[in-house]
Formats: C-alpha cells, sequence, structure tokens
C-alpha cells in the first residue's frame, strides 16, 4: 500500500491539509438523528471503544461491538466490558454484515490487518469510521468504494470522554470525511451526529480531514507534546544534581513543576504561564526561551519534513516489523534514567515555587509550543488543527508526567507517539548540549529572583509582553479556549 | 446552660480511673475568622481525663472547624494542649474522621463522576477495601486481626473485595470508622458519625464506641444525633463562637417553627405529566460479575404518588435509584418503563433526566467543586454537573428567586466547595427542585442538615408535592421525613421485602422498629 498522502498532487496535498472549520453550535441541531435506528458496531472494546460506545447509547443510538474470536473465547477483558454492560457482543461474521457503522477503535498497528478482515464482510454502502487517520493516510489503506469513511478523534483519553459525557458536557473533537470514500455524500452528517453522540459538540468540534489530522498529531506529539518534555525533564534533574541541588527536590521539581506550570497553560495559553513569573524572571525566560527555538528549529523541521514526506512512518513501520527493536530499546532506556529512578523526595514545594525556581521549563515550554506551533503552521496545518495539537495538548500530557514520571507517559500514549518522542529525544539532548552548560541554578532548582534586583528595563518589558501576547498562538488559543471554557475543571489522563 | 469559660463542677456517674481530674486537652482564647465573620471568639474548652464529648448545634457554628483546630488541621490563633498518657498502649495521636470521604484512583488523581460505579470496567481504577486496610495496618502498626471484629460487626467483611469507587456513602462512612476504631487513638474526634448508617449499624456503631471508650479511648463526637453511647458524659454546643455546656442529652428536642417563607410562584405550578406510569420495572435484575445486586425487581410509579424506599445500607436502594434517573448501563437489558416509554427505545439519557430532579450522597460528593452556588443551582435546568450555557433571563431570574428564598443570597457568587457541607447541601436542593420537575428523587437529602435546616426542607418538600408532583424519597431517619409520603418500598439483599401503603406516619416507625429488630 502506498502512502496515501505521496499519491496526492501538490494541489490536493494543500488543500486537505487545510481542512479547518471550526464549527458553529447550530451546525449540531439536528442532534444525532443522522444515526438514528442504525446499527452502530464498534470494533474493539477498549479506552475509546468502551466510553465511546457508553457515551453513544446514552444518547439514544444502537450500539454493539465485534471483537476477534480469541477475544470472545478467551473472555478477555474488552469482552468482559461490553457485555458486562449489557451490550451485544459478537464475532464479525455475525455482526458486521448488518451493521451501518462500523467504527474501528482498535490500537493503530492493527488497523491493516483488523481492516483487511471486516472489510469483506461490510454491507453495500455502509460507513466505516476510525479515531485517528493513520492507517488511511499512512499505510495508504483502500477502502472499498461504496463504503463511506469518517473519522471522529476526540482530544482526550477514554476515560474523560465518558466523564465529560456523564456531566453533560464534552471533549474536543475532531471530525473528518475521507474525500475518497463519501459516495453518497452522508458522512459529514454521520460524523456530525457521531460527534454529538459522544458529547464532543459541546467542547467544539473542528472540522478537519484525514491529512491535517494524521500530520499535526505525529507533529505534535513527537516535539513538544512528549519529546520535548521529556528531554527538558531529563536535562533539568541532570542540571540540579550536576550542581549539587537534593535530588529528591530535583525529582520532585521536575515531576510535578511540568504540570503546575502548563496549567497556568490551558487557562490562558502561553501569556499566562509568564505572567506567573516576576518580571526578571519573564525576561529572562523569553530570552532563553529565544535562544532555545534558534537550536531547535532545524530539528523540529526535519520531524515536520519526515512526516510530510512519509519518512517518520516508514522507518517507524519498519521498526514494527522488526519486532519494535529499537522501540524497546529507547523504552528499557528511558526507564534507566536517573530521573526516573530517583523517587521524589518528601519535601513541600508551593505553587509558585513550581515557577520561581524551575524558569527553565517555563522557557522550554514556550520554545517548544511556539515553534511546533510556527513549524505546522508554515507546512500548511492550519492555525486551529495546530493550536489543538501542540498548545492544547501539552497540559494533558504533562498531567501523565505528573502521576508516575516519563515512564507513565509513554505508557498511556500511542505507540507512535512513542516511538517518535524518543525519537526527538535522541537527537535534541545533544542538540542542547552547549546550551546546558551555561545554565545555573538560578533557572533550575533555585528561587530566579533570590538575590537579583526587582527592577527592569520598561521598554524590554512591553516589547517582551508584546511578542508574547500577540503571537498567534495566543490568538487562536482565546478563541479556542473560549468554547472550552468548561474545560476548566477537566483533571485530565 | 452554662458557660465554660469558667471552671465548674459536674456530676457524673462513672466511675473513673486513675488520672481523673486532669486535664487531657486544654483549650484557650481560641480565634477563627473566616471571611470577615468570626467563627471561634476566645473560646476556651477543658477535657479531663475520662470525658467524653458530644458537641452538637446548628450547621455552620463553628463545630467542624474547633474540631480540626483541636487536631491541628485548621490554622487558629490561641492554644490547643494535648496532654497524652505516655504510659499508655494506645498511640499518643488525636485523630479527626471527617464527615466526608476521600479517595485516589491507584494512580493518585481523583477525577471521578458518580455514575461511575455503576459502570463495569475491567481495569481497576481504584484500590480494593482489603488493600486499603492492609496498607493503613501497615502505615499504622496494626494487627489485621483486631480489624476482622469491627468488620464484622458493622457488616462490612462481605465488602472486602469491592473497589472503593463501588461503595456508597454509608459504606465509606463504615470504612472511616473501621480505620479510626481499628487504631485507637487516644482522642477520637467523629464529625457526623451516623450519617448513611441504617439502624442495625447505627447500634453497633455504638457498642464499639463504648468498647473502645473503656480501653481508654477519649471521644468527641459531632452530631446532632439522640442515640449516642452510653460512654458520652459531657455536652457541649457552640453559641456565637463560644463553647456552652449544656446540662443533658435533650439537646434538639425542640420543634422549630414552621418555615413562613412564601414559596417562588414557579414552583407552584403543577406538572405536566406526559404519562400516568412514571416508573415501571418488570423483574428486574442487576449483577457485577456473581454478585447480584438486584434480584426480580417489580415495582411501579404513577404520576403524583409519594414513595418512601427504605432498606439497610447495601441493599440496593442506589442501584434502584440510578435505574430510573438514566444512569445506570444495566438498564438497558432490563424490562424498564420510565415515563411511558420503554428504556432503550432511542431515548437519551438527557431525555429522561429533563423530567427528574435528583440529589444523592454520592451526587454531592462528586459534584463539580468549581462552580459557584449560583452556577451549581443554575446547572439543575440542563441536569449537569456544573454550567455550561448561558441562561435565559427568565430561567436565571427563577436562579435569584430560589436562592433568595433558600436564604443564599450573599453567598451566591461563592464557589460551592468553600461551604461548609451543610450548606453545599442547601445548594444542591435548590438545584434538584429548580426545574419543577415532575419527579423528585432525594436519596438522603438531608444529610449534613441540622434539625431545622432538614425540618423546613421536609415542610418544602410537603408543599410541593401538594401541588401533585411525584416524589421518592430514602431516608433511614424516622423522625425526620416528609408528611406527605403514602406508600413504602424497602428492598433487603436486592430483594422486594416490603410494598405497602403508610396510613400515618407514626405506623411506620413502630413497624420500621419491628423491621431492624427482625434484621438483628
Ligand atoms: N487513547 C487515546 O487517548 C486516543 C485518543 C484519540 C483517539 N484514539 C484512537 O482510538 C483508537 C483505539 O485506541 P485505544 O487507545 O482505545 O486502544 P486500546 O485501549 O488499546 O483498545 C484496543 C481494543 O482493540 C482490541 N484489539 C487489539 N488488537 C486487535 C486485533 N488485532 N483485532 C481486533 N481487535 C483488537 C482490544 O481487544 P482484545 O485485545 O481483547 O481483542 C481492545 O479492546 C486508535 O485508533 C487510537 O489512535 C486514542
Ligand atoms: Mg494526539
Amino acid at each position: 500500500m502506498a502512502n496515501y498522502f505521496n499519491t496526492l498532487p501538490l494541489r490536493e496535498k494543500l488543500n486537505q491539509l487545510g481542512v479547518c472549520d471550526f464549527m458553529d453550535s447550530s451546525e449540531f441541531l439536528d442532534g444525532v438523528n443522522a444515526l438514528k435506528g442504525k446499527k452502530l458496531v464498534i470494533v474493539g472494546c477498549g479506552a475509546q471503544g468502551l466510553n465511546q460506545g457508553l457515551n453513544l447509547r446514552d444518547s439514544g443510538l444502537d450500539v454493539s461491538y465485534t471483537l476477534r474470536k480469541e477475544a470472545i473465547e478467551g473472555k478477555r477483558d474488552s469482552w468482559k466490558n461490553a457485555t458486562e454492560n449489557n451490550f451485544t457482543v459478537g464475532t464479525y461474521e455475525e455482526l458486521i454484515p448488518n451493521a451501518d457503522v462500523v467504527i474501528n477503535l482498535t490500537p493503530d498497528k492493527q488497523h491493516t490487518a483488523v481492516v483487511k478482515s471486516i472489510m469483506p464482510l461490510m454491507k453495500e454502502g455502509a460507513t466505516l469510521s476510525y479515531s485517528h487517520g493513520f492507517n488511511i493516510v499512512e499505510e495508504g489503506m483502500q477502502i472499498r468504494k461504496d463504503l463511506t469513511v469518517i473519522m471522529v478523534a476526540p482530544k482526550c483519553p477514554g476515560s474523560e470522554v465518558r466523564a465529560e459525557y456523564v456531566r453533560g458536557f464534552g471533549v474536543p473533537t475532531l471530525i473528518a470525511v475521507h474525500p475518497e470514500n463519501d459516495p453518497q455524500g452522508k458522512g459529514l452528517a454521520q460524523a456530525k451526529a457521531y460527534a454529538v453522540g459522544t458529547g464532543g459538540h459541546r467542547a467544539g468540534v473542528l472540522k478537519s480531514s484525514f491529512v491535517a489530522e494524521v500530520k499535526s498529531d505525529l507533529m505534535g506529539e513527537q516535539t513538544i507534546l512528549c519529546g520535548l518534555l521529556q528531554t527538558g525533564s531529563i536535562l533539568s534533574f541532570d542540571k540540579m544534581v550536576e550542581k549539587g541541588i537534593d535530588a529528591g527536590y530535583a525529582s520532585k521539581l521536575v515531576q510535578y513543576g511540568v504540570e503546575v506550570i502548563t496549567e497556568a497553560l490551558k487557562q490562558g495559553g502561553i501569556t499566562a504561564m509568564m505572567d506567573r513569573l516576576s518580571n526578571p524572571a519573564k525576561i529572562k525566560a523569553f530570552e532563553i526561551s529565544e535562544e532555545l527555538k534558534d537550536i531547535m528549529r532545524p530539528l523540529f523541521q526535519k520531524h515536520q519534513d519526515d512526516i510530510m514526506s512519509g519518512e517518520f512512518s516508514r522507518i517507524m513501520m519498519e521498526d514494527w516489523a522488526n519486532g519494535d527493536q529499537n522501540l524497546l530499546a529507547w523504552r528499557a532506556e528511558t526507564g534507566e534514567t536517573a530521573f526516573e529512578k530517583t523517587p521524589a523526595g518528601d519535601v513541600k514545594i508551593n505553587e509558585q515555587e513550581y515557577f520561581d525556581n524551575y524558569t527553565l521549563m517555563v522557557a522550554f515550554v514556550r520554545a517548544g509550543v511556539e515553534l511546533a506551533f510556527e513549524t505546522m503552521v508554515q507546512a500548511g496545518i492550519k492555525p486551529e488543527s495546530a493550536y489543538y495539537e501542540s498548545l492544547h495538548e501539552t497540559p494533558l500530557i504533562a498531567n501523565t508526567i505528573a502521576r508516575k514520571k516519563l515512564f507513565e507517559m509513554n505508557r498511556v500514549i500511542s505507540d507512535t507517539a512513542e516511538y517518535g518522542c524518543y525519537l526527538f529525544d535522541q537527537a535534541c539532548k545533544p542538540l542542547l548540549g552547549d546550551f546546558m552548560k551555561k545554565v545555573t541554578t538560578d533557572l533550575v532548582g533555585k528561587n530566579f529572583n533570590e538575590g537579583k534586583d526587582a527592577g527592569v528595563d520598561n521598554r524590554t518589558l512591553i516589547a517582551v509582553n508584546d511578542a508574547i501576547r500577540t503571537h498567534q498562538v495566543e490568538q487562536v488559543g482565546a478563541v479556542l479556549r473560549k468554547a472550552m471554557t468548561a474545560m476548566k475543571t477537566i483533571k485530565t489522563a | 446552660m452554662k458557660n465554660l469559660n469558667n471552671e465548674q463542677s459536674h456530676n457524673n456517674s462513672l466511675s473513673f480511673g486513675e488520672g481523673w481530674g486532669e486535664a487531657f486537652v486544654s483549650i484557650s482564647t481560641l480565634n477563627l475568622k473566616y471571611q470577615h465573620k468570626l467563627v471561634l471568639k476566645d473560646l476556651h474548652w477543658t477535657i479531663l481525663k475520662g470525658e467524653n464529648w458530644l458537641l452538637s448545634g446548628i450547621s455552620g457554628s463553628g463545630k467542624t472547624a474547633l474540631a480540626k483546630a483541636i487536631v491541628g488541621l485548621q490554622s487558629v490563633s490561641g492554644e490547643v494542649k494535648i496532654n497524652f498518657n505516655t504510659e499508655s498502649l494506645l498511640p499518643a495521636k488525636a485523630l479527626f474522621v471527617e464527615s466526608w470521604y476521600q479517595f485516589k484512583n491507584v494512580e493518585g488523581v481523583a477525577n471521578f463522576y458518580y455514575q461511575q460505579r455503576y459502570t463495569s470496567v475491567q481495569a481497576k481504577e481504584t484500590l480494593t477495601v482489603n488493600a486499603e486496610l492492609m496498607s493503613y495496618g501497615k502505615e499504622n502498626n496494626l494487627a489485621f486481626a483486631d480489624a476482622e471484629p469491627i468488620l464484622k460487626a458493622l457488616g462490612f467483611s462481605a465488602l472486602k473485595n469491592s473497589q472503593l469507587i463501588e461503595l456508597s456513602s454509608g459504606e465509606h462512612k463504615k470504612l472511616q470508622l473501621v480505620k479510626a476504631l481499628w487504631l485507637k487513638p487516644q482522642l477520637l474526634i467523629i464529625d457526623q458519625p451516623y450519617t448513611g448508617l441504617d439502624a442495625a449499624s447505627r447500634k453497633h456503631l455504638n457498642v464499639l464506641l463504648d468498647d473502645v471508650s473503656a480501653e481508654g479511648v477519649q471521644l468527641i463526637l459531632i452530631c446532632n444525633d439522640a442515640e449516642l453511647p452510653f460512654c458520652i458524659n459531657r455536652f457541649a454546643t457552640i453559641e456565637a463562637g463560644e463553647l456552652v455546656e449544656m446540662n443533658s442529652r435533650e439537646i434538639a428536642s425542640a420543634l422549630p417553627e414552621k418555615y413562613e417563607r412564601e414559596i417562588p410562584d414557579f414552583l407552584k405550578e403543577s406538572p405536566v405529566y406526559s404519562s400516568n406510569n412514571i416508573v415501571k420495572m418488570v423483574d428486574v435484575n442487576i449483577s457485577y460479575g456473581e454478585k447480584q445486586v438486584l434480584n426480580n425487581i417489580n415495582w411501579e410509579v404513577k404520576a403524583g404518588e409519594k414513595w418512601l424506599l427504605q432498606g439497610p445500607n447495601g441493599s440496593g436502594k442506589s442501584t434502584l435509584l440510578s435505574l430510573i434517573n438514566g444512569d445506570h448501563p444495566q438498564s438497558y437489558a432490563n424490562t424498564l418503563y420510565l415515563f411511558g416509554n420503554k428504556r432503550g427505545s432511542g431515548e437519551s439519557i438527557w431525555d429522561i433526566k429533563q423530567h427528574i430532579g435528583l440529589i444523592s450522597p454520592e451526587f454531592h460528593w462528586y459534584f463539580d467543586a468549581s462552580s459557584t452556588v449560583w452556577e451549581s443551582i443554575a446547572s439543575g435546568f440542563y441536569d449537569t454537573v456544573g454550567l455550561f450555557q448561558h441562561l435565559p433571563f427568565s430561567k436565571s431570574a427563577q436562579v435569584d428567586e430560589l436562592v433568595a428564598y433558600f436564604g443564599l443570597t450573599e453567598n451566591k457568587n461563592e464557589l460551592l466547595s468553600a461551604l461548609p457541607l451543610g450548606k453545599q447541601r442547601m445548594v444542591l436542593l435548590a438545584r434538584t427542585i429548580i426545574k419543577n420537575p415532575e419527579l423528585l428523587i432525594l436519596d438522603e437529602p438531608c444529610q449534613g442538615l441540622d434539625l431545622q435546616q432538614t425540618q423546613h426542607f421536609n415542610q418544602l418538600v410537603d408543599e410541593l408535592c401538594s401541588n401533585g408532583m411525584t416524589l421518592i424519597y430514602v431516608g433511614h431517619f424516622e423522625s425526620l421525613l416528609p408528611n406527605c409520603l403514602e406508600k413504602r418500598i424497602v428492598l433487603e439483599n436486592g430483594k422486594v421485602k416490603v410494598i405497602e401503603r403508610i396510613l400515618e406516619k407514626n405506623s411506620i416507625i413502630e413497624k420500621e422498629n419491628y423491621s431492624t429488630l427482625v434484621e438483628q
């Protein structure tokens, strides 16, 4: 199978990358009607499968599950999840032929095999749905021409998809219709109804394309979300230990700091995060983040280029075929870092201290978010898509680090994200070698303001504030966050 | 009543051991301000060796704050000295058991929702009761064998393999009590020891409290209940920030006067029913794996009926109600009609909830703590936990009216979580009725309220119900029920034990006592 994106002429590539429309709530007035009375069959009952299915059924839709034979016979967890919640469960042969919509929620690595076995059983004119576009875009999976192919991708873990729905809200969601597979023109109406069924329409729905979703998702997760948070955490910890800061304190500062710092991001973007610093610290963080952006820009660009050309998917799938050799080696290496091995100390660090003593991480986050956003937009991805895959998701991932450090983060994210994260981390650490040599404990480990004059030059401060506030990620973010204000209380991932 | 600021003598029929007469806890000039309001004012309190106190009084008087100050959980000005007995075998600790329970998932965070315990998920999110007790025992060097009799006495043994998320509020309360009674700290303060406990458990708890007291644990119980352990020998309340001793246990017997405030007009309208059949259950069964929680339930609720639902802790009451409120995933495989429609015939859970106003201890516990008072009440129009939309003018005016009716105007922009529990509960009760629903489901609505608040709320329920509203009310405390109740369903071990007509309020009380005797 050929990479779908690479088969497109440039004009069409740009076309699809540029699909991005933040939908007005009036677009959802028809509710779930487009799917009412239709048979929805979900393949797989894992994190997304179970929770999306519970929501769709509670929205009045007819939902059942199909699992591979081994799962049914072995009464695996996926079988128990479905049957104990009173869903009908059957084999592919039993359920797929009558399904109006087949929803594929198996792990991405399995998609080619799964789709190959269910497609021949699907009835004429049915719909196949995904929550991620990797299989269609990167693996170039060809779907029968009579079938409609849609995507409904919640931008949160499955447990949040459920928790927010029962509160009466939802999580932000991307929807798309694959232009090669919309023979009856019903794809968009069905995708919208699906988003209503999972509650996504209450938190903001972005009309996207398979291509835009995949290319931006991969870029975000490799660079700012997982890659840079990992690199930044490891380097910060090592620096503190090198400078004689107590290892338990360092471990705690790094483990929880990134969550506290990015909480401000969630509420008020880069501006709010930077405003938590004193004026001198803000100016310093701004300066070093500019430096970091210059150092890391070529690496971000390389990742974006490899994602666009399909090179990234190629080497990753090669590694899958190779029994995950690199992935497993890098995973083991991450598990053996000093940060991972040092338990957080029994010290109290108050909220403001996380900002004052960890200015370096604030700089990393600003540099990473802005660079990822800028690089995506330069590559033809629209700002709204770029926002979701950079700034919006950063606090969600930071949360997983706070829970159990990097191992936990890499366990929760997809294999694709994990592979990309290690790839970035391996390249980024040496790149920052010279930069890190200059870093002292006022940036990481001790209060930046200690022993310093609190005064700043007016013009410098105004210029710095201006640069932060007028960045495009801030302007787009302000609009999108407004739609999600009720997300304020989400405790994620 | 006498003011305790002066040293005084008192009669006591109990015999005291060694050390009698010595001060165990000495509190002097305690002051606490909360938002400009003085909660505790130069408070003095001396607890002598051998004394066990009851601290009662109205909601918001500062009882909880005082207790927290004693154990160091609340910063105050003034002095608290605890003179632990160094010779005692009991741990030299002052333990405060909160009226609220808290637990985390295995990863250390807690983002739960109240329906979560009804959903089966194989990946276990929370610890089991057993694992929780094991780690508590280890942390405090306790022998597991010592916990067994306590578990047994409180009817908790069968829950050892349950996950924390699966426990009801009454069961969480028991878990807290088990831990405290197992630890036997020299000073044990329990805030609302009886909330959520059924009649039998309350009796057993009193026996257990008398036992630990005999072993040397000194108690402070914070509640307004009348049936106390025998060991309680001193009584006090907080008035205007000062501790006031009372003579005996005739504490809360004075009935408050009738609430004279007129209910808002929009709550006087009779509900419009789309069907005369509110609930119909035919042979309903609910189970988790091997464990059957509801067993062949047949029950019908007609429009305008007022039901009392009763049963011991763990008998299936909350599960039964979750079926009606559209909160139970297993509804879809049962024969259940709600508001005239078969469940699972294309309706959404929001279609169902639109007819219902619901409150339960679990609902309160998992409610969005970051909402303001006003937003919490307004969210009742949309059945959401937290407010996600702007209210049209007429609805927002109704919220204002109800806020005023409940006397919450000065709190309306405060965060719900910043209020004392009793006040929070009042807010959620207002939320429950804001849309003047066809069906009110009140699962222990008055937990955490003082006697007067309870009487007033029940009076409001009577008024609302006189306009034709349908009611299902869960209450353990027979004396504190609304008058309008006319039918009763009793569950036991997941089965319907009794369905009957209630003739007079007094006749229930007799029967309830009778069935309590049978239970034992
Ligand atoms: N997790 C997220 O945060 C997130 C967010 C948005 C979108 N998504 C997307 O949602 C989809 C599902 O992800 P997930 O995280 O929910 O996966 P998951 O939790 O790993 O669940 C996978 C399910 O698929 C089944 N399965 C595994 N291999 C299979 C095979 N070869 N054939 C048939 N069934 C198989 C598993 O059941 P058995 O092993 O018992 O058969 C299990 O029920 C992916 O496309 C992912 O990109 C995920
Ligand atoms: Mg992603």
